[in-house]
């Protein structure tokens, strides 16, 4: 079953055996379920999470009680990056379980120990943050920017990347607070899709038939942070799913 | 058997000055000093990084092209970091122009000892991260405030954080520049600034805008100017901790 090793997480996979072996001790399996909150407020404070399973948004707090998705984040990377660079967790955005997710938790002050020693572990954080960054980059550009119908695109196919077959399945009123858009504009925008024959909509799920009918229809946004997926994937010595 | 420090340098930029001394002496002989002009370009994503910005005055902006001449700005920085992050972290990490905004003063150090340091895992190591941390919270807090809120507001909360950063209460800075950065339109912009003049928040005139009253305008902004402007302060007062 996928996510019941840490080494589904590509950070962790593409540690050398020595590297793997200091930290793998420390790694604590964690379940949550989808529509699982902010991992700060289930106590997994000073932590970093090394994601093997399922796909998780990283999210900012909105006007009142509201979040909005910047960044969705699978098994090539992990929630928590606070842990390593210091910042107090307080500050941080927090992240959320979109469907269920397995993680591999590894406490604060062991995940900087092993990031300044400076070996595979720094690297493949670093390039993760690379991939991350551009990911917050180019979203902060596509809602400046673009349509929402462009917007959904790019997410949809974004998920597609960490979820296996061609299913979503996360309900619209999710998508439309990731997206940071209401409810009915979602629908709408998902309603178009589907009469142009690229999605398929059913009770609490997409389903996407045709992944290049999708990705024709997408903004540049969406090929810009998959390059930088690829990448990272390279990188971490694995070739891209999707490749 | 050190030198008294100038009045002002270095340590005017506060990743350095949140370094023990030693740390500090190690690099203190590679430090260059340098000026930064309005609309210099420190580092480009398509370029190799050869140094690091150590900002002691002056606002650098990040920001992000796309293909077709979208743009965005992720991020605002002065003293309280640098520019030119990727030479640090083995490669570039933010994907954004680093354009200087305002000019003012820089000191520079060059690829190879930033590395080494770096590579000791040492408090600069330490500060550089928590520097990355908060660019990439900027970064986040605009995707947010691109999709809330309006033009008005995002001209408001670049004012202020410019403005949290120089001294006094001025910016000189043209229509089609803000409109750059912001990426919207100029016309966008000439409506926001109108906006903005008849609330009394600013003084817009022959590109230099004035705030005289920095409690109206901050009370004109949208949370996200609140959040960042937390975020950094926080930075501050770790890298102060030293």
């Amino acid at each position: 079953m996928q996510g019941s090793t840490p080494r589904d997480n590509l950070l962790l996979r593409c540690l050398p055996a020595r590297e793997y072996a200091r930290v793998s001790a420390g790694l604590e399996p964690r379940e949550l379920e989808h529509g699982a909150g902010c991992l700060q407020a289930a106590g997994l404070d000073d932590a970093f999470h090394f994601i093997a399973s399922g796909l998780v948004s990283l999210v900012r707090p909105t006007d009142g009680d509201g979040h909005t998705g910047i960044a969705v984040v699978g098994r090539e990377g992990g929630a928590g990056l606070e842990a390593v660079t210091g910042g107090a967790s307080a500050l941080a955005g927090g992240a959320v379980a979109l469907t269920p997710v397995r993680v591999w938790s590894l406490e604060g002050e062991a995940m900087r120990r092993e990031f300044a020693r400076g070996g595979a572990m720094q690297y493949n954080l670093l390039r993760f943050l690379h991939a991350l960054a551009e990911q917050v980059a180019r979203t902060a550009v596509c809602k400046g920017h673009h349509s929402i119908d462009d917007q959904l695109c790019r997410w949809i196919l974004l998920a597609l990347d960490r979820l296996p077959d061609n299913e979503v399945p996360i309900t619209q009123a999710v998508i439309g607070q990731m997206l940071g858009v209401r409810r009915a504009s979602v629908t709408d925008s998902a309603a178009r899709l589907e009469r142009d024959g690229l999605i398929e909509r059913a009770r609490g799920r997409l389903h996407v038939p045709d992944r290049a009918a999708l990705e024709a229809r997408a903004c540049a946004c969406y090929g810009a942070i998959r390059a930088e997926h690829d990448d990272l994937h390279r990188c971490l010595g694995e070739t891209s799913p999707r490749a | 058997m050190t030198d008294s420090q100038p009045a002002s340098g270095p340590r005017d930029n506060l990743l350095l000055a949140g370094l023990p001394d030693d740390a500090y002496e190690r690099l203190a002989a590679d430090l260059q000093p340098v000026e930064l002009a309005r609309g210099q370009l420190l580092s480009d994503p398509t370029a190799e990084p050869d140094r690091f910005y150590f900002i002691t005055a002056g606002v650098v902006s990040l920001l992000y092209h796309t293909a077709n001449g979208s743009s965005a700005e992720l991020a605002v920085v002065g003293r309280e970091g640098g520019a030119g992050l990727s030479v640090a972290m083995g490669g570039h990490v933010f994907p954004a122009d680093e354009v200087v905004q305002v000019p003012g003063s820089a000191w520079t150090l060059r690829a190879e000892p930033m590395r080494r340091e770096f590579d000791r895992g040492s408090e600069l190591q330490r500060n550089l991260l928590r520097f990355s941390q908060v660019l990439m919270a900027q970064m986040a807090q605009t995707v947010v405030c691109n999709r809330h809120h309006s033009v008005e507001q995002q001209l408001v909360r670049w004012v202020l954080l410019s403005l949290d950063r120089l001294p006094g209460n001025d910016l000189q800075m043209t229509q089609e520049s803000i409109a750059h950065m912001l990426g919207v339109r100029r016309a966008g912009v000439t409506e926001a600034a109108g906006h903005l003049q008849r609330k009394g928040a600013i003084e817009y005139t022959r590109g230099r805008i004035h705030v005289p009253d920095r409690t109206a305008l901050e009370a004109l902004a949208c949370e996200c100017y609140r959040v960042v402007k937390s975020e950094y302060e926080h930075l501050a007062r770790e890298s102060a901790g030293g």
